[in-house]
């Protein structure tokens, strides 16, 4: 058997430089390794047929092992909308509780609680004691009026209302 | 040995066909054959790509729409008027039930929903693909047909509004509010003036489903996340809303009124504080609900004001220095203007009297000698300045105006009537506004609903007033005004404690018909207290009241007997809840 190393050489057409001396503990662990690794190559030694086995078998376990994660990413996935379903239906709960709790807050029902409790609604007036306050609600505005308008004028607006034509009443309002 | 194929009639000598003939032969009819596959898989695959993909596409690929979440509504005080809740609709796929299961089914959605088995029964013999049985109803009624694991029977999530209970069955603010349709779209109100902004912007998810049509979450899919809307936080309180609303009930059963409205305004910002209608509707259920009573009279209807009207007659003139408060004037009951003969509302010759005496006791002679002192020119300018020749611009939908004619066109006698409120057309929010210039020391404060849009602060609000009046005229104004309270005919809604302090300013009119008027009357009563520190300034309408013995005297219906009491109590209300005391005097 030819080792890969006289090949190169070989190859190379070269026979290397001579060797420097080396440790003799060095030699001998190259020497094993080497002797090992053409021992394994023996034993291992395939057919063309054998390596496309052992590709064929590769692609198998790459294709179950696809496929388990696949299997596993659907079943998360379903996982998923469970519980976005699960999620939703909680959220509708939510806004249940926050319409009861914005309707016991109503002063519509907070009126019903207290009626239906026998609460009263009271005179609602308590004011802070203080100087009483009279109001004469006889008394007149104000000095008397008088009338400052010259008098020939009030004169002519007496003779122009006497003596127009009401056409129509206009509204009335207070 | 004879090798390859022989050809021609046996009688013939065989011919020897050498085999690489023969191999070529195979590879010919090979290649024709996989041409013939190959051209029909390029058909396929090629010409018939589009359409074969668009078709597979269907099957398992789906666009779904991802709603945004609507904003919510509250009160100044942060109390949720509007929630937005989750209801089902239930469905039935007939051709996925077996026979011996129809029966089961039928009892089990009539037992749960309340539907008609007859009816549950035909449909599920009708070999539909898909009918729904039931539309809207509860998570309760939900959960219960989902625990019975029924087959062909699904169920659809809906979003939907829900609003606090008001009074007698309606629902808190519903004509201020509006409601929402089932296409998810603001009807009336502020749900329908801030839809874009309440609304968001729907998302969507494309994604893959299975056989079973359940969703392939980890599958090849674009996503977009909705925008949810923003909420909304109004000026109202919903406590004198409600009692507001009660009050207002009420009084419109009192007076025997058509109907009634109260406004109550912030006099500082503007801001509405209550907004009732009566008769109104429940919003939660305006799919049975008469249209007819979505419409708000209070930004949707135009009435004449009446007397009221002359809070800004009397002080566009007193601003303009044509009068003062103590000018004296006579008036003998009745004035001509354009040839027509115009009455004080009780036909009496009051002889001379002051400005605010006219103003205490509803003249209108006085109203229309303060206009012709000013001017029409004048008299129109504070018209505008007041606001009322144009839409107040009210964040809520639909505002009807009806603004008078151009100034040039409006004739003596037209001049003479809006003076004292006839003749003339605005809606309740145009008309409050205007008075509340007086409680806000001369500046117009523009009426608005919303405070606050998300984080933002309504625009409005950091916008400057405009002065109308001076803050002096202002306050001979509101002088005046607390002479109708003590003196005149405000007098029905003093508040115990607050008699000095309380201005106001009653309005009848008379409605008019087809051009005449009629002895029905729109009765109001606006004011505000504490007088000389306004904190709220409201306004009661009552439209055609028939109070008892008004057949016999129609002063009976009177602002002071119908619209008042309404305003007191309503006012007696804000006074306790807002811990507000008398100004010291």
């Amino acid at each position: 058997m030819t080792s890969t190393r006289i090949l190169t050489r070989r190859r190379l057409g070269t026979l290397g430089a001579p060797h420097a001396p080396v440790r003799v503990r060095q030699r001998r662990a190259r020497g094993f390794v080497q002797v090992a690794s053409i021992a394994a190559s023996e034993r291992l030694r395939i057919s063309t047929f054998g390596h496309a086995y052992v590709g064929l078998g590769l692609v198998l376990v790459g294709i179950l092992f696809y496929l388990a994660l696949a299997a596993q990413v659907t079943q998360a996935s379903y996982d998923i909308t469970h519980l976005q379903d699960q999620q939703r239906q909680l959220i509708a709960e939510q806004d249940q509780l926050r319409y009861q709790e914005a309707t016991l807050h109503a002063p519509a029902q907070v009126e019903q609680q207290a009626v239906q409790s026998g609460m009263q609604r009271t005179v609602p007036v308590t004011y802070v004691a203080g100087q009483p306050i009279a109001i004469d609600l006889q008394a007149p505005i104000g000095a008397p009026p008088t009338d400052s308008t010259p008098l020939w004028e009030r004169a002519l607006a007496v003779l122009v209302n006497r003596l127009g034509v009401a056409r129509d009443a206009m509204a009335a309002t207070h | 040995m004879i090798t390859g194929l022989q050809f021609g009639a046996p009688n013939q000598k065989a011919r020897h066909v050498p085999g690489r003939w023969r191999v070529i032969a195979l590879l010919l009819a090979g290649a024709l054959l996989a041409g013939a596959i190959w051209t029909r898989l390029a058909y396929w695959q090629v010409v018939q790509h589009v359409q074969l993909s668009a078709e597979a596409q269907a099957q398992y690929h789906e666009l779904v729409e991802l709603p945004a979440v609507r904003g919510s509504i509250f009160d100044r005080n942060m109390r949720q008027l509007v929630v937005n809740t989750t209801v089902y609709s239930a469905f039935v796929s007939p051709d996925q039930i077996p026979d011996n299961q129809r029966a089961r089914v039928a009892l089990a959605l009539g037992s749960v929903l309340g539907a008609d088995a007859g009816k549950v029964n035909q449909t599920l013999a009708s070999g539909k693909k898909f009918a729904y049985i039931a539309r809207r109803f509860s998570k309760q009624k939900a959960d219960q047909l989902r625990s019975m694991l029924l087959p062909g029977v699904g169920l659809e999530e809906e979003q939907q509004r829900s609003y606090l209970p008001g009074i007698s069955g309606s629902s808190l603010a519903a004509n201020l509010l509006g409601f929402v349709n089932y296409d998810r779209a603001g009807q009336y109100g502020v749900e329908a003036y801030y839809q874009k902004q309440l609304a968001g912007t729907a998302g969507y998810i494309s994604s893959y489903r299975d056989l079973a049509n359940r969703e392939i979450v980890l599958g090849t899919h674009t996503h977009q996340d909705p925008v949810n809307g923003s909420d909304l936080v109004l000026s109202l309180d919903s406590n004198i809303q409600y009692a507001a609303e009660q009050q207002l009930a009420a009084g419109v059963k009192r007076a025997r009124a058509e109907s009634g409205s109260v406004l109550i305004m912030d006099p500082k910002t503007g801001g509405i504080v209550a907004w009732a209608d009566y008769p109104s509707y429940n919003a939660n259920n305006f799919a049975r609900t008469d249209p007819g009573l979505f419409l708000d009279n209070i930004s949707s209807s135009v009435y004449e004001p009446g007397s009221v009207m002359k809070v800004v007659t009397l002080s566009g003139a007193i601003n303009a220095g044509a009068i003062s408060p103590d000018t004296v004037i006579n008036d003998p009951g009745y004035v001509y203007v354009g040839g027509y003969r115009i009455y004080d509302w009780d036909r009496r010759n009051h002889g001379t009297i002051t400005y605010t005496y006219v103003l205490a006791h509803s003249l209108n002679v006085g109203a229309m000698k303060a206009m012709l002192a000013e001017g029409h020119d004048n008299f129109y300018k504070y018209m505008q300045a007041f606001g009322l020749t144009r839409a107040s611009g009210i964040d809520v939908a639909a505002e009807d105006v009806v603004p008078p004619p151009a100034a040039g066109k409006m004739q003596d006698s037209m001049y003479a009537t809006a003076a004292f409120g006839q003749g003339i057309d605005v809606n309740m929010v145009q008309m409050l506004a205007a008075v509340n210039v007086i409680a806000n020391g001369g500046r117009y404060a523009p009426p608005h609903v919303v405070e606050r849009i998300g984080n933002r602060l309504n625009p409005i609000l950091l916008a400057p007033q405009a002065q109308v009046i001076s803050a002096a005229t202002a306050q001979k104004m509101t002088a005046m005004m607390e002479q109708v309270v003590q003196h005149g005919s405000g007098w029905t809604s003093r508040i115990r404690g607050f008699e000095l302090d309380q201005a106001g300013k009653t309005g009848t009119s008379q409605i008019p018909v087809n051009g005449r008027y009629t002895l029905d009357v729109w009765a109001s009563f606006i004011g505000f207290l504490p007088a000389q520190h306004p904190r709220f300034t409201m306004m009661v309408v009552m439209r055609k009241p028939h109070f008892p013995g008004s057949d016999q005297d129609w002063t009976l219906n009177d602002g002071y007997m119908t619209a008042e009491p309404v305003w007191q109590k309503i006012a007696q209300t804000i006074v306790l809840d807002w811990r507000i005391t008398p100004d010291p005097h």
